[in-house]
Formats: C-alpha cells, structure tokens, sequence
C-alpha cells in the first residue's frame, strides 16, 4: 500500500486468494477437530510381508483373473455406455429442477451402495454390477451434458428458419457443438468406470476387486500384488488400447461375455419395495409412534454422528489433497522437468489413483494405527492424483514463452496464477466424491454415514441403509449448493466435465481462418 | 396497396435497454431496402423485429453466420431446408447425404463459389467464404423475403455486388443491413438510416448521393 | 473333464443364471472361515461328490461375504449354503421354511480368542481382562459370529457396557486374518478372532509371541451350519433334503473336508441357533 496509496487491489487473483484462505481455514479447523490419535508400535513385521508381496508377485496363486479382468472390462463398458445414454436422455430435460435434483439424488449414492442394492433386485448377475455403475453414472453425465448444452453457442439454432422442427434443430445445431467434449468426457469417465467395476468385486461381484480384496484382508500379499500390478496396468495402457472405433466392437464384446441379465426369480424388485425398505415399525404394524422413535433413534444415534464424521473428514481430506495436488502437478506438466521425470510422474500418479483407498488406508493404519488420519491420507492421496493429472493437462492450454520464467519462478508467476482457478473448481467438484469414498473406511471404526450405511446392509435392515442414504443424499446437495455459489462468486464457469472440454487435444480443429 | 412490414410509433428493446424508439415505418412487398447506420444504431434490433412480424416468410442470415462449426459447408446450408422436410428425411440426410439435396446445394455453391470446400467444416474455411455459407443457408430456405445482416460484409467488394445480386435476385423482398454505402445505391431501390435511435433517412436510391449518407455517420 | 471345467468358468464368469435357465441344477455356496483362496478348485471338489450322491447337477458359486451370501440363499440363487451361526440364522428368518441340517463336528462347541498386543501388559487369565477399559480394539467382520457376535456378546456380560463405551475405539478389520496382523503390528491394542484361525496362523508360524498373545477365551457357542431351502424337495424330488443331510454327513474324505475346513459333520436343526438369535437380537442386530 505504501507504493499505491491512492487505489485499492483489484485483482482476479485476489478474490481467489480470499476464497482458498476462507476454504483452508475450514480444512485446518476440520484438522484440529479431526481425532489424529498415532499409536504405532511394531507395524515392521507386516509391512515387511507386504513389502515381500510386492516384490514377489504370483500370477498364478488366483484362480480364473482373467476371468475377472474380463469381467471388469464387461461390466464398465456396458454401464458407462448405458449411463451415457440414460445421462445423456436427463441432460434433455437439464432446464426442469425436478431433472436436476433426480440426477443429483442418484448420483449421490456411492456404486457399491447401488450394487448392494441391486444385489437384493437382480441377483448376483451382470445385470447388477452394470446398473451399479450406470445409475451414477447417469446422474454424473446428465449434470455435466446439461451444463454442455447450456453453456453451447445458442445463436446457430436461433439462425435457423423458423419452422424448423424441435428434433432437426437439435441433431443439426445443438448435437454437434457438444459432441466433441461429450466424447472427450465419455472416455474420461472410462477410466473412472473402470475402477469402479473393480471395487464392485468388494461385495461379491466376480471383478477383480473379488480377488484383490481376498488376497489382502487374507495376508496373501503376492497374490494381491499380482491382481493389483494388472489392474495398473489395464488402467496406465488405456490410452492405446482405448479408440474411438474400437468401442463399438468392445461394447459387442462386452454383451457377449456377459449379458446383462438378472439372475434373481421374479417378484425381487416388489419385495424390495414392499417389505424390504418399509421401516421396521411399519413393517411390524408399531404404529406411528413408533416409526418417530424409530427415526429418531436412527438420526441421534447414526445419522447426526455420521453427518458429523463425514464432513470432518471429508473437509480435512479436501485441504490436505489441495497441498498435495499443487505438489504433486508439475510431476506430470511438460513446462517442468524432463520426459522421464514426466513418464515417472505419470506412472506415480497412475499407480496413487488406481490403487484402491481401502488399500492406502489399511497399510497407512498399521503405520499410524486407527484414527482419522488414515483416512485422510488416503483419500487425499487417491483424490489429489486425479486432480493433479488433471492439472498437468491444464499447463498445455497457453503457449510457452521462450523467454518466460522456469522452475520455481515459473511455477509462482507463469503457471499457478493460470491453473488455479481450473484447479479450485476440480477441487470443490472432487468434494462431493471424496464425502461419498468415505464410505469405506469402516476398517479404520471411523464412524462417518458411510459406516453406518455399510453396516445396515450387513444386518439386512434395507429401511435404515435408505434413511442414511437420504441423509447422506442430503448432505451431498448442501455440498452441490454450497459449491456451486462459490464458484459463481468466483465466476467459476467450470465442472470437471466443462474443464477436461477445453483441454488441448480435446478441441483438435484449428481457430477459423487459420487454414483455408 | 398490401403492407409486408410495419411499424406504428412501436419501441424496440434489446433486452430492457430501448435501442429504437418512435418507429414508424412501412415495407411492401416487392421492395428491395438496404438499412445503414453506424454500428450499435439498431440495425439488428430492427432486423430482429421485422423478423418476428413474418416469422414463416423469412429467410434469415444473421450477423455473424450462426453456423455450426463442426459440420461441413453442405449441412449448414441443408440447414436452411430444415422447415420442408420431415424429420426422418433429415436426419438421414445428416448422416447419408441425399443426392437430391447434393445436386441443388452444390449448384447453388457454384453460383457462391464455394463449391469446392462444401464437405469441409466451417471451422477449417476463412471468414469470407463461411459468410457465403451463411448467405446460401439462407438462400436455400427459398422463401419470399431475405433478411440479411451484413451478410457480404467479409468478401471484396467486387465479389459482395456479385452475391448481394444473386440474393436479391431470388427473392421478392428485402431488407439488409450493409455498412459499404455504395452497395446500398447500387443494388437497391431504397435506403432506411438509423442513428441515435431514430430513423432518420428513408428515401429510395434513385435521389440519393453518397455524401447524403455520410451525414448517418458524421 | 474339460466338460466339468467348462461348466465351472461358466459358472465363474457369468455367476448364476440359476432358476429358470437351469432349473435341474442344485446350486450350493460356502464361505470358509479361513483361507479363502481357490474356492473354485477347492469346491469345485465338493460340488462333484455331491452331484455323484445326489444324481443331479451340482454347482458352487463362490461369494464374497456373508451378506452376498444371504441374499443369493434368499433370491434361491443357491439352494443351499455354508453359513456362519449369525448369517445361519438371518438366512432362516428371511426364507422361511428353510432348515439347518448338518453342522461341523467342531461347531456346536466353537469359542473366540481374544487376542493382545504385549504392550498393553495384559497376561491370559479365565476372566476378561478389564484393565482393556480404553483401549482400542477391533473385531473381525460385522456380520462374523465368532468375530463379533458372540464375543461382543460375552463382553457385555463381562463389562456390563457396550464395547463402544468400553473401549476407546472399535473397529471392524473385516477378516480374522487381518484381525491378527493389526494387533500384531499395534494398530489396534486388542481384538477377537475365530480360534480355528488363530491356531492355523500359529501353525503356520504368521504369530510373533512377542508381539501378540491369547489372553481370554469365550464360552463355547455353535457356529457354523449348512442350511438348505424349504422349497427344494418339490424342485428335485421329495427327500431331497434327506439326501442331501446324508450326503453331508457321510463326508469322511479328508480333501474335501479341508476346504471347510471340519474334521466331519454331525446333524444339526434350527432349534441349536436358538442362543444365536436371542444374543442377535439383544445386541439390536435382528429386528
């Protein structure tokens, strides 16, 4: 102020600045009143096993993993592309509340949720895992298409004779303006069903997370290696093997290898409805009376202390996966570093997003033992991988300066002031899902929604899984809301769908004018 | 005598902010009228509400093309055919292009000169030649009245008096906004000026010079 | 051979398309409660001796936990199943009309360890050791019978308050396997275990003394139990169910009987569960 005495700040920047310092003072308060409890003693023996695991991997100690490698494939691919089209049907309808809010509800619901749902409807079939992945999934494309179409050029449409009909409007003048990021984002979200498939083996589904879980909640840490050096490098070889052309002819494949078909008797869908989730009271005629003391109970006793837990530590992993992806970014940015420290970069962050958080948090609690820490670490871990690879890509979106600053320079006064709006938005974005991954770490007796969902579902009491999803639902869409005004006070028009949209490569097709 | 367009003392508005006020004005079929004025005077806003008083006799070209720039040169002036055809046929044509439709746009290319570039998207051609894109979407609607906005605005001025007479030449009416004053004495047979909100000139061509024009810009 | 192996993958791959697509065949699952690795090849096994008793079409779909379990057992994608004595007990009360039928020779006296790390200073003793007010303590699987249930059950007695109020932290690891290796490694300061697997872990030198040690037993409990549909004689025959306790019990080959692993198996009825069900329901989980 000393140099400028007569005007006040007014910088873009600024306001960004205000917006992260109010974001972290939230994200330390959650760290300080996070239970951080470490109470280590002797974790060398079983670190050591693991270690070993690691080192001596056995392909041969799983049964039929291909097998389960096929079906992961079978069952993203099939639920991706139906979420797509189910998505893609919502986002038509993106204008009417009612739309948003339904894709909202469903997308709330973490995919093992639907799968144990589902597993009551449809059996331990195909049909499951695929609707287990689709359903989110329709409520995540549905949010991000809805916002392509909003956000399209409006004026071709308006240019055209009036007359035309509402259907030749939108496949002439709507369709191809969206189509491109529509792709882009499908293929993104690929990699994330892909994943997602994975872990629906943790409740019995015949995918590689089956074996993978077997294999290290049982100590068999080789066998476990084995299953996850696979499944990195299913996810690391993407890129080649994932054309455009060749989707059709995965899908096909995909059908083939396991139809989606239900394997439960008729009537399953009725008495889900009808006896399953009607709550207990109900079910046994207590009366009115007791359906309140029921909600009650349910709400003092899980819900209140669930909300509690998982927006402490949902908060706390937010600050700490923002420091690690601001850390982690430049591994992967060509406007740092060389080729290799690059491709090693990328293998890192290859290896931190595709290992399952269940995993980072059972080897981080022999290291600090139970508390909230694990937790944290590992879903900032998972999270700040993908929110840093997304970031690196975002270092391409400005030509580099010839004579611009490097290094440390470079990072504070070229590149950080770029990203770093992109970055915030992947970051408030990325909150959501983070509340959600805190489901499974009932390992760790952190007692967040998530862990009293989980343990409804194991007494077959389906009335209080519901009553906590709602209430987790709930959660989620003040989390939307609050995000969502942030941004358009930081005049973030940004989801990660909108920013993957505009990453180089995305757009391919040269500015007009430029050739003729 | 029949009345096409007319206003009585209407305002216009662009959103809530009045750009024309008090307008008075009458158009007749058969009429051939170039609108200028210095930009930001209204043109469009007029354009727009001319438009909606015969919305299904219009054949429209925008400003700044409004073109998807995704899809070749012959879908976006198949674009202009949209009203007459079924849905069905449409799409068709979006993914097979229909011979009939590749026979009538590409002659209509040629009389554009953009014959060569009809299966090349709009964002690999230059500005000039996605203008003539635009003016043939618009002469592809084949319906009585053009409204144009600076529709050759991006092509020499030779070029512009070759296509703006096609255009008109199609049509039994017009109304086009133009900036180059010699076009409008040139091609057509009466001139409307704005400024400041008002129309201020409305006189046909035949007793006009270019000085008298000026004045719209002074 | 390749007949059998093919029948197998299908199974594997595509589950069950059991009900109407199959309706000839018997469809059977177990969890074991160590060792899950190679259930195909180990129960695949099971499921040739029983289709050579039975003369029908026997096949073993593998699951993942006791509550995928149920829930096939319950949509009569498997006509009969291995369950422990709680995940018994819920399959009996959602299809009504199924029955316990065998049990393991070791179940009806099955008991839980409780297991510390020697930090704590705890030493074995008949009665639960009450200095663990505070510590933090995980049991096995939420749904485990020998890893929580009937443990938790017999603390209370023993304390008088809920394990949450006990200790200062409960967890659920998930596995008696991983159960062991977090007391071991001090993560969690004490937990409960299934003593078939503690002894197996012992046997296969996976216990450091130093490290981790016994210190309490349960009373004895019955565990775990076959329990077959109600609906199964009118769908194969009208002793079926017989035929099937028969073939159960008549198991004296030593390869099939490590799969479970049981030294044999004795009848059992629903009425054994009977303490099961009353501890469920005072611990609030049955309705």
């Amino acid at each position: 102020m000393r140099f400028m005495p007569e005007a006040a700040w007014n910088t873009t920047a600024g306001r960004f600045r205000r917006a992260s310092l109010w974001l972290g003072l939230v994200g330390v308060l959650a760290f300080l009143l996070a239970d951080l409890e470490i109470t280590t003693l002797s974790p060398g023996t079983e670190l050591a096993r693991i270690g070993t695991g690691f080192l001596t991997p056995d392909f041969a100690a799983t049964e039929f993993v291909w097998q389960a490698l096929a079906n992961t494939l079978a069952f993203a691919f099939q639920g991706v592309a139906l979420g797509v089209v189910a998505g893609f049907v919502l986002a038509l309808g993106w204008r009417f509340r009612g739309v948003r809010a339904f894709s909202a509800v469903i997308r709330a619901v973490h995919e093992l949720f639907w799968g144990l749902i589902f597993l009551q409807i449809t059996g331990l079939s195909p049909l499951t895992g695929v609707l287990a992945i689709a359903i989110p999934y329709a409520g995540i494309f549905a949010k991000v298409f809805g916002e392509f179409l909003e956000e399209a050029d409006a004026r071709p449409a308006t240019a055209l004779p009036s007359g035309s009909t509402w259907l030749a409007t939108f496949f002439y003048a709507r369709l191809p303006l969206i189509l491109l990021p529509v792709r882009t984002y499908s293929a993104y979200r690929l990699e994330c069903g892909l994943r997602a498939s994975a872990i629906l083996g943790f409740i019995g589904l015949p995918t590689l997370g089956f074996h993978l879980e077997t294999a290290f909640r049982q100590g068999d840490y080789s066998a476990g290696a084995a299953i996850l050096y696979l499944f990195f490098l299913l996810i690391g070889t993407l890129r080649w093997w994932l054309h455009r052309h060749l989707l059709p002819l995965y899908l096909g494949a995909a059908l083939w290898w396991a139809p989606p078909l239900s394997s439960a008797p008729a009537g399953t869908l009725w008495r889900f409805l009808s006896e399953d989730i009607v709550p207990a009271p109900l079910r046994q005629d207590g009366g009115f009376e007791a359906f309140m003391q029921w909600c009650l109970r349910l709400a003092s006793e899980q819900a209140l202390p669930g909300l509690w837990h998982t927006l402490v530590l949902s908060s706390a992993a937010l600050l700490l996966t923002a420091l690690l992806s601001l850390l982690l970014f430049p591994l992967v940015s060509p406007r740092f570093g060389s080729p290799l420290s690059r491709g090693l970069g990328h293998i890192l962050l290859v290896i931190l997003r595709t290992t399952p958080e269940f995993l980072l948090a059972f080897i981080l609690l022999l290291l600090f033992g139970p508390s909230m820490l694990p937790g944290i670490i590992a879903l900032a871990l998972h999270t700040s991988a993908i929110v840093a690879w997304l970031g690196g890509r975002f270092t391409l979106q400005w030509p580099a300066r010839c004579d611009g600053a490097t290094g440390l320079r470079g990072y504070c006064y070229e590149v950080l002031p770029r990203i770093y709006p992109n970055l915030l938005a992947l970051l408030l974005y990325r909150w959501e899902i983070i509340m959600r991954e805190t489901a499974i770490l009932g390992i760790l007796g952190i007692t967040t929604l998530g862990y009293f969902v989980d343990a409804a579902f194991a007494e077959f009491r389906f009335d209080r899984a519901l009553f906590l999803i709602l209430v987790s639902v709930l959660l989620n869409l003040g989390v939307d809301a609050f995000s969502r005004r942030l941004r358009q006070h930081l005049r973030l028009s940004l989801n990660e769908g909108r920013t993957l949209a505009r990453l180089p490569g995305a757009d391919t097709t040269p500015p007009r004018g430029a050739a003729p | 005598m029949d009345v096409l367009f007319s206003f009585r003392g209407d305002h216009l508005y662009q959103g809530a902010r009045p750009v024309l006020t008090d307008l008075t004005l009458t158009v007749r079929p058969g009429e051939k009228v170039a609108l200028l004025g210095r930009s930001g005077a209204g043109k469009s806003t007029l354009l727009g509400a001319l438009r909606c008083q015969h919305a299904t006799q219009v054949a429209w070209c925008p400003q700044d093309g409004a073109l998807v720039p995704m899809l070749s040169a012959f879908h976006n002036i198949y674009m202009g055919a949209l009203p007459r055809h079924g849905v069905g046929y449409s799409l068709l044509n979006l993914v097979w292009p229909q011979a009939r439709e590749r026979q009538a746009i590409h002659a209509l290319a040629r009389q554009l000169g953009i014959e060569d570039c009809l299966r090349v998207s709009i964002d690999r051609l230059s500005g000039g030649q996605a203008q003539r894109v635009a003016l043939g979407r618009a002469l592809y609607t084949r319906r009585p009245v053009l409204l144009g906005d600076e529709p050759v605005s991006s092509v020499d001025e030779h070029q512009a008096q070759r296509l703006l007479a096609l255009a008109l030449s199609q049509h039994d009416s017009a109304v086009v906004a133009l900036h180059d004053r010699s076009l409008a004495l040139s091609c057509f047979d009466r001139v409307l000026g704005l400024r400041d909100g008002a129309l201020v000139l409305d006189a046909p061509t035949s007793g006009l010079t270019l000085a008298d024009l000026d004045a719209l810009y002074a | 051979m390749i007949h059998k192996i093919r029948a197998r993958l299908a199974a594997a791959l595509l589950l069950c398309v059991t009900g109407a697509a199959h309706a000839d065949t018997f469809v059977f699952t177990a969890i074991p409660d160590q060792d899950e690795s190679r259930l195909m090849t180990r129960f695949g096994q099971v499921a040739d001796y029983l289709a050579a008793e039975l003369g029908v079409e026997v096949r073993y779909i593998p699951v993942k936990s006791y509550a995928a379990a149920v829930t096939a057992f319950r949509n009569n994608e498997v006509q009969l199943a291995w369950f422990g004595g709680f995940t018994g007990v819920q399959a009996q009360r959602l299809v009504p009309g199924s029955r316990a039928i065998a049990q393991g020779v070791e179940d009806p006296q099955f008991i839980s360890h409780l297991i510390v790390h020697t930090s704590t200073g705890i030493e074995p003793s008949d009665d639960f050791p009450l200095a663990l007010r505070g510590k933090r303590f995980t049991f096995g699987s939420r749904s485990s019978t020998s890893g929580r249930l009937m443990p938790e059950h017999f603390m209370r007695e023993a304390t008088g308050e809920t394990p949450q109020r006990f200790f200062s932290r409960v967890g659920f690891s998930g596995d008696h396997s991983a159960t062991i290796a977090l007391v071991q490694s001090g993560a969690w300061d004490a937990g409960v275990v299934n003593y078939k697997v503690w002894e197996q872990a012992r046997a296969a030198g996976r216990i450091d003394d130093s490290k981790v040690r016994k210190v309490w037993s349960t009373p004895p409990y019955p565990d775990y139990h076959w329990v077959i549909r109600g609906d199964v004689d009118a769908r194969f025959g009208n002793d079926f169910t017989d035929r099937v306790q028969a073939a159960l019990l008549a198991i004296t080959d030593e390869a099939l009987l490590a799969a479970f692993p049981r030294q044999g198996f004795i009848p059992a009825s629903n009425e054994d569960y009977q303490l099961i069900v009353d501890t469920a329901r005072s611990l609030d989980l049955l309705d």
